[in-house]
């Protein structure tokens, strides 16, 4: 489809024009291409760092044997269940400038001087999104790591206390090393369900203000049923898929080393 | 005891945005932008959830599409998947590798990439504006999940259990129907509640493969709430409040399959 010509006038004729790389060329030549990669990316980037480091900690804390642990765990995965669109229209209201939490919050503890429209400034609407969005994948980082620890038998923590080892040490020698496969798994899931993002841009921000939160998902979903170009939506979409598929052949690499198949 | 604080003030931050939707969805409209914002609702307040129920606009109609679209979309992908994943469990067959590649591939692809292909077919196959074309679309992500899910259960089977089954009789059809899916149900149930979940959180193909307001799913349905009324917050967190409720009620009770399919599927799949 991205190498035809499809558009509301020929979307119902029986053969289709082909035009072959054209729409890739007049894709290229619009920045907004760059741009709503270079987003994706960023948006990527810092919502695994960030959904990586405090599921993490949390999966180590949750570790631990505790009244409270099983309970809390379970609570804290609901984030995860809910439809993206309703987190969505939370968070949105909790950033919005007239009634929002979050500008409340920041004005009591004098960070702020006045509300600020958070989803109405390039920066701060992307970071509102990476926040959202490590809201939901916390929780599935956590549970997936505490997986993979539960596999690690206690003894070897045992015998490397007899041998002095401190918590540093354990961590980095026992707890990382085996781990690996869990945290590469965390890591490659995590990059290929945050890169084809769509509800949470959609809703929140709609990829604006002028295209600073414009991914290429909504990108392909503007050009294919907004401006009905939807041979140019199939190329962004096919762009996209290009590289997941890249990191999910490296992921599935890795799978095949640590199990047979 | 210091553990257990500590797990109730994450527990706190991490549920709050929930804390808020419910909160809000009882204040009213005038008490939402007052500042300085109040934790408590001063009075309960119904009105946002008698505003779901309305001569105009209804949400149980939602419900009942978004009932009808999940469940359509979880009969496809679980009777297709249970024998699908069978068959890549047991019999060895040129190819079976690239098909579960295939399979694990297909769960990558963005939603985006099938949106337009799908549109164009049911468009062609007058499906478009019916609940089958999202219910389709819904399946073809929920499928790959769930024969990946179902192969891991499948394979855990020791083949004595076949002959055993073929020395009492049993086909190998009446073998599969009566001892394998017994035998692997709590698997069967990890999928029919990723597919439903799958199904009902869905807004892309809903949005795009039905133009009726009123064959909208509740994820869409807000939006029909936000253009024709404005922002009312109110409003909309009751909304947010009403559609979440099944989710959290289908969790408390099925949290062990949940976790179980969230931790197979993804290492595994």
């Amino acid at each position: 489809m991205s190498f035809q010509n499809i558009d509301v006038m020929t979307l119902n004729l029986p053969h289709k024009e082909f035009v072959g790389l054209g729409n890739y060329k007049g894709l290229f030549a619009d920045p907004l291409l760059g741009t709503s990669l270079y987003n994706t990316l960023y948006y990527t980037v810092f919502s695994i760092a960030i959904q990586f480091v405090i599921g993490f900690m949390l999966a180590l804390f949750f570790n631990k044997n505790f009244v409270l642990s099983k309970k809390v765990r379970g609570l804290i995965l609901i984030p995860w269940m809910i439809p993206a669109t309703i987190t969505a229209l939370v968070f949105k209201y909790m950033f919005s400038a007239s009634g929002g939490i979050v500008d409340q919050i920041l004005m009591d503890l004098h960070i702020t001087g006045g509300p600020v429209e958070w989803l109405l400034h390039p920066v701060s609407a992307m970071w509102s999104l990476i926040l959202t969005n490590s809201w939901i994948g916390v929780p599935f980082t956590m549970i997936m790591l505490l997986t993979g620890l539960t596999t690690i038998p206690s003894e070897l923590y045992e015998s490397a206390s007899i041998d002095g080892a401190s918590r540093w040490g354990k961590l980095r020698h026992i707890t990382l090393p085996l781990l690996r496969p869990s945290i590469e798994a965390v890591l490659i899931l995590g990059f290929i369900s945050t890169f084809k993002v769509f509800d949470l841009v959609y809703v929140m921000t709609k990829g604006g203000p002028v295209d600073a939160t414009e991914t290429l998902s909504t990108l392909s979903y503007k050009l294919s049923f907004s401006e009905f170009n939807f041979s140019q939506g199939a190329a962004v979409a096919n762009i996209l898929f290009a590289i997941l598929f890249v990191v999910s052949l490296a992921y599935l690499k890795l799978v095949k080393e640590d199990e047979v198949m | 005891m210091l553990y257990n604080i500590a797990a109730a003030l994450i527990c706190i931050v991490f549920l709050f945005p929930l804390y808020w939707m419910i909160i809000t969805s009882f204040k009213t409209e005038l008490e939402i932008f007052q500042t300085p914002i109040s934790f408590f609702p001063k009075s309960i307040n119904f009105n946002a959830y008698f505003e779901q129920v309305r001569e105009d606009y209804n949400i149980f109609r939602n419900f009942l599409n978004s009932i009808i679209i999940s469940g359509a979309a979880m009969v496809i992908a679980v009777a297709l998947s249970i024998p699908a994943a069978y068959a890549l469990a047991r019999f060895r067959f040129k190819g079976r590798k690239l098909v579960i590649l295939s399979f694990l591939i297909t769960q990558m692809l963005p939603t985006s990439l099938t949106l337009t292909p799908l549109f164009i077919i049911f468009k062609n196959m007058g499906l478009y504006n019916t609940y089958l074309a999202p219910a389709i679309a819904d399946a073809t992500i929920a499928i790959p999940f769930s024969v990946l899910i179902l192969r891991t259960y499948f394979v855990t089977i020791p083949r004595e259990l076949d002959e055993a089954a073929k020395v009492d009789g049993c086909n190998v059809f009446t073998a599969f129907v009566r001892i394998m899916i017994p035998i692997s149900i709590s698997g069967v149930v990890v999928s029919i509640i990723f597919s439903t979940l799958f199904a009902w959180a869905d807004l892309m193909y809903a949005f795009t493969f039905i133009n009726k307001q009123n064959m909208w799913p509740v994820t869409s349905g807000v939006f029909n709430f936000m253009q024709r009324y404005g922002t009312q917050w109110n409003n909309v967190m009751a909304f947010g409040v009403v559609s979440v409720l099944p989710i959290i009620l289908l969790f408390t009770f099925l949290q062990k399959y949940i976790i179980s399919g969230l931790t197979n599927g993804a290492i595994k799949g």
